[in-house]
């Protein structure tokens, strides 16, 4: 059985976390209520943790024990400040890791974090090299959101920045996912962020669910580390579930990897390195002549794809993921951000010359009373 | 002393005493003059009290009191005799009425009045006379005293028992007894028994013997049965005789009142213990007390019981024998009873028994409750599965609670 750390870092580490735990109630048939009548299912050992600088972004959290919300003191967050969030990190690092030793050693770790915000960009790369430090043969692979694009400069700022020292870091990987990019296929904010919560957390816990299991075609932690390390070891995941009226499999792993089922904006076959297929469904729906023809299909473009087929009653699901050897949207982010903080040093500078000139005015004169 | 002085002291002792003796001779004859002059003047008179036997001497009469015969008539008996024989004379002497002998004592007789008679044994005589005839002094009897002939009857009649009950046997004992000094007569008793409320058995009438000497008594014994409940006035029962001179006499008893209360019967009262409502499939004792309130032993008892309905209440034990109880006194037992089936149950006991009169029969019921099954915790059913969840849910709310 793996032992799964899971932690969410920051109010949009926090959420999917929740997301997370929620999803072990039974996702969204879960009722509000299901935490009080029903015990989080989990498919192996996780252990979840919410680390926050900001208390009421922890008790935001509907689905996650009070025991796994850890509250950094930090006044009321880093307001988007990396520099005073490192900080808080180095302040208190004995107690965040205290809190994870806690909980045992781990095979596996899954930081979840923002890359725009202040606690979790800031966080979790120092966190991820503590956890390296401390657990000498963990796989920690990163879950990294990356902003609306209209959200403001200092979170794109922030998202280069960051992004920068998660790779720069000893992680086997980083998924991605893109709020821009999923929230084509949402409606407002609010709704977005469930849904793009929702997904991750769906997605993680198959895989996790996944890497456990006793497979008919086995994939495990190994192969999964495998494909992370591939390309820019930045990677993402595609999921689908067949309907009713089409349970052919090899449509479900192709439309797995389609766009509209991606949580970052990604060709597989222009720019994946490497790839993992994860078929689960009834017997009679998995047809392995077809799924080894579709993954062949994929191999051929995609380079090394390992597959796995846990069988299991329902209709078809796909969990893809996938690492790129090319990231083209992630380069449009960093000109993006570029641009911004150009523009506001520009900004800064212009308001600083008129605010000098001001002072100009009375540079000679004294206060008279 | 000189013998002239001693001489001339006897002569002056002398000489005043031959004047003493002189005057006092002429002091008599002073006093007797002046009788005589009396005596032969007018009739004096002299009371005495005698005694039967006593005698009065007057000169040459002796007056002697023979018999006090009737107290009640005032008759006494005298003899007048005179010295020489010319008056020898008993005569009866009637109370107040003078009598006179030798013409009287206006005619150197004398006169015998009887003043008053004592009783059986003595009386006042007056004896009128004249001094010149002598001077009248009482002899006293020299013959022994007889004692008096006078017979004295007690009577008395007892009751065995002052208080009985009807149908009772009483001993009526009658006893007379003679207290007197003399000897009774003819005797005769009257006793009326209170009828109707007693009937005779035997004995009656009682026979008392007729004759009494001094300090004799005599009983009899008659049995009569009390008939009729009540207070029974016992009246005097009068006792009739005669002493030796035929005086008739007679003496009662008290009359005193006895008590006749009701026939003595037993009576038999059941009492069956109050018993507290009886669990499904549970047992339990019922106290059975039969207590004899009557004043007559109760004999023969059979107590047999029944419950009603029939079914659901086992009762055994219920039916016992005794054979006899006491006046006063109770007998207990106890019955087993063992409820299976919910409801209210009877329980009737019944008791025959011989009251002394014949078979009489007493009843007696209780009423039981055998209850529904109790199910005493049910409402923890309801309140742990709640108390659980409440805990539940709270348990889960403080877990994730933040």
């Amino acid at each position: 059985m793996l032992n799964v750390l899971v932690l969410g870092v920051g109010q949009c580490g926090n959420r999917i976390l929740d997301s997370i735990n929620k999803e072990a109630f039974g996702g969204n048939g879960a009722s509000k209520l299901a935490k009080y009548y029903l015990h989080p299912k989990f498919p192996s050992r996780v252990e979840t943790l919410a680390i926050n600088t900001a208390v009421n972004d922890l008790k935001e959290l509907r689905f996650t024990t009070a025991k796994d919300r850890l509250h950094v003191p930090n006044l009321h967050g880093v307001g988007a400040n990396r520099n005073v969030g490192k900080q808080a990190f180095m302040d208190n690092r004995d107690m965040i890791m205290g809190e994870i030793e806690k909980r045992g050693d781990f095979d596996v770790a899954f930081v979840i974090t923002s890359t725009s915000g202040g606690t979790g960009s800031s966080f979790s790369p120092l966190l991820i090299n503590e956890l390296k430090r401390q657990y000498r043969n963990i796989t920690v692979i990163t879950v990294a959101v990356l902003p609306f694009r209209e959200e403001g400069s200092i979170y794109l700022q922030n998202a280069a920045f960051c992004m920068r020292e998660l790779m720069e870091v000893e992680a086997e990987g980083i998924l991605l996912v893109d709020n821009q990019y999923i929230k084509r296929f949402s409606g407002d904010i609010a709704t977005a962020y469930d849904k793009i919560n929702g997904m991750v957390a769906q997605r993680l816990l198959f895989l996790v669910e996944s890497l456990d299991s006793e497979m008919l075609s086995v994939t495990d932690l190994g192969d999964f580390k495998t494909v992370m390390n591939g390309g820019l070891r930045i990677g993402t995941m595609g999921f689908y579930q067949a309907d009713s009226k089409n349970l052919s499999i090899r449509d479900a792993i192709e439309n797995s990897f389609k766009p509209a089922n991606l949580l970052y904006p990604a060709n597989v076959a222009d720019d994946a390195a490497r790839a993992m297929v994860i078929i689960q469904g009834s017997r009679e729906h998995l047809d392995v002549d077809e799924i080894t023809k579709e993954i062949e299909r994929i191999s051929s473009s995609a380079g090394h794809v390992f597959k796995g087929i846990v069988v299991r009653k329902g209709r078809p699901k796909v969990l893809s993921v996938f690492t790129l050897a090319s990231a083209p949207e992630l380069e449009s982010i960093y000109a993006q951000a570029a641009r911004g903080m150009q523009d506001e040093k520009e900004k800064r500078s212009r308001a600083r010359k008129q605010l000098d000139d001001a002072f100009a005015h009375i540079e000679d004169l004294e206060e008279i009373y | 002393m000189h013998r002239g002085d001693v001489f001339r002291m006897r002569r002056s002792f002398i000489l005043s005493g031959s004047v003493y003796l002189l005057i006092v001779i002429l002091l008599i004859q002073a006093v007797c003059a002046k009788e005589f002059d009396d005596d032969d003047d007018e009739v004096t008179f002299r009371d005495f009290n005698l005694n039967v036997g006593d005698r009065i001497d007057l000169g040459d009469y002796q007056m002697e009191l023979i018999e006090i015969q009737s107290v009640r008539d005032g008759l006494v008996v005298m003899r007048i005799s005179k010295i020489g024989g010319s008056l020898d004379e008993q005569r009866a002497l009637l109370l107040d009425s003078s009598n006179n002998f030798d013409g009287g004592a206006e005619t150197k007789g004398v006169t015998i009045t009887l003043a008053d008679i004592f009783d059986e044994q003595s009386a006042k005589v007056r004896v009128e006379y004249l001094p010149s005839i002598g001077t009248a002094r009482k002899r006293a009897s020299v013959r022994p005293t007889v004692a008096p002939d006078k017979p004295e009857l007690s009577v008395e009649k007892i009751f065995e028992k002052n208080q009985m009950s009807v149908g009772d046997e009483v001993k009526v004992t009658i006893i007379v007894k003679n207290t007197g000094t003399g000897q009774a007569q003819n005797i005769n008793v009257q006793d009326m028994p209170p009828l109707p409320k007693f009937i005779y058995v035997a004995g009656y009438p009682p026979k008392i013997k007729e004759t009494l000497g001094p300090g004799e008594s005599d009983s009899a014994v008659y049995v009569i049965d009390a008939v009729k409940e009540g207070s029974v006035p016992v009246p005097a029962m009068i006792v009739t005789y005669t002493d030796s001179k035929n005086n008739a006499k007679s003496n009662s008893s008290e009359p005193f009142n006895v008590l006749i209360n009701p026939k003595s019967k037993a009576d038999l009262a059941i009492r069956i213990e109050e018993v507290s409502p009886i669990a499904l499939d549970d047992e339990r004792l019922l106290n059975i007390s039969i207590s004899n309130l009557g004043t007559a032993s109760a004999t023969r008892i059979e107590v047999t019981g029944e419950v009603s309905p029939s079914q659901g209440l086992v009762a055994s034990d219920l039916d016992r024998s005794f054979f006899e109880i006491l006046p006063g006194e109770e007998a207990n037992y106890s019955a087993k009873l063992s409820g299976q089936k919910a409801g209210g149950y009877t329980v009737h006991l019944k008791a025959s028994y011989d009251d002394g009169d014949g078979y009489v029969i007493r009843e007696s019921t209780a009423q039981l409750a055998v209850l529904e099954r109790e199910y005493k915790y049910q409402y923890l059913l309801l309140i742990i599965p709640v108390a659980i969840l409440v805990a539940w849910i709270y348990r889960r709310y403080r877990e994730y609670k933040y």
